[in-house]
């Protein structure tokens, strides 16, 4: 038995849970490989609706979604503070001018 | 005179479009370099050559790629003058890329501790910039330009000058050495407890 298949036994497979929704629901492996492109906005050949609903039914795929929310909010938050100095903006629409002269 | 010609008006179009980028050019800079001096000499290169070719540059296009791709090329060419070797990444997408385990490691070594991943909040920025630091120059650039700066793998590709497949490999394996060093940081310093037997 592979380690879907275990974690299948034990949650329940979100992909067999489509009920009579138009798409059809992706299965864990297909959701956790594509987790950055759902992230990034990046997908392709499946809808954003599709893999959010798989994350949002399947207990076991969730805490991956937000172990990468919590990583990139911690990320952003970390460069988001840095600035240029002061001093640089001056520097640089004075070397600007001299390149003009 | 071998300066491009620049258009009329391009003093204050430049100041429009390209200065309010001044500090996501830093900070990218800043990564790069890894040191603020060396970041604001590649800021003001990046800068005067943007300036002197901003006749070629397509008004309402996107400045801050067109501004990241110029630091880039002048960071990459002073290495080389300086003659430093940076990590070689193999960029073998089948054995460590997208497509192989979709596991992440850290979840799994966080499992049952904190699989959500909350320790990250606990982590200070100085700490993440360091570890940002700490990456190969390849993986370096692609967290940057897509963690922090927010852009597409397309425009990421073209800054690179490689496949988005490629982008995708370096943004798969950065941000897992990226989420592993923080991990072993929140371990040690006891942010949160960790599971014996499981980490990888």
């Amino acid at each position: 038995m592979s380690f879907f298949d275990k974690l299948r036994s034990l949650f329940g497979d979100a992909s067999k849970d489509n009920g009579s929704s138009a798409a059809p629901m992706i299965s864990c492996e297909e959701a956790l490989s594509i987790v950055h492109d759902f992230l990034d906005g990046e997908l392709e050949g499946v809808s954003h609706d599709q893999v959010k609903a798989h994350f949002d039914a399947c207990r076991r795929c969730y805490p991956h979604l937000r172990l990468e929310e919590h990583y990139r909010q911690a990320i952003r938050r970390a460069g988001s503070e840095q600035q240029a100095p002061d001093g640089l903006k001056v520097k640089l629409m004075k070397l600007l001018a001299e390149a003009d002269a | 005179m071998t300066e491009p010609e620049k258009p009329i008006g391009s003093t204050s179009s430049f100041e429009e479009e390209a200065v309010p980028h001044l500090d996501a050019v830093y900070r990218f800079a800043l990564r790069l370099s890894g040191a603020p001096d060396q970041a604001e000499d590649l800021v003001q290169e990046t800068f005067l050559r943007a300036y002197k070719s901003w006749g070629q540059y397509t008004r309402g296009t996107a400045a801050k790629s067109w501004l990241f791709t110029i630091c880039r090329n002048v960071f990459l060419r002073g290495r080389e003058r300086r003659q430093r070797h940076d990590d070689i990444v193999t960029e073998n997408v089948g054995r460590d890329g997208p497509g192989t385990n979709p596991v992440n490691p850290v979840w799994v070594s966080a499992l049952g501790v904190d699989p959500e991943g909350d320790f990250f909040e606990s982590i200070v920025d100085e700490r993440i910039i360091a570890a940002i630091d700490h990456l190969p120059e390849e993986y370096r650039t692609a967290v940057v330009l897509s963690d922090l700066e927010g852009l597409p793998y397309a425009d990421i590709a073209e800054l690179m000058e490689v496949p988005v497949g490629t982008v995708k490999s370096r943004l798969f394996r950065g941000r897992r050495q990226l989420q592993k060093i923080l991990y072993d940081y929140a371990v040690e310093m006891g942010y949160i407890a960790a599971r014996s037997g499981t980490d990888e």
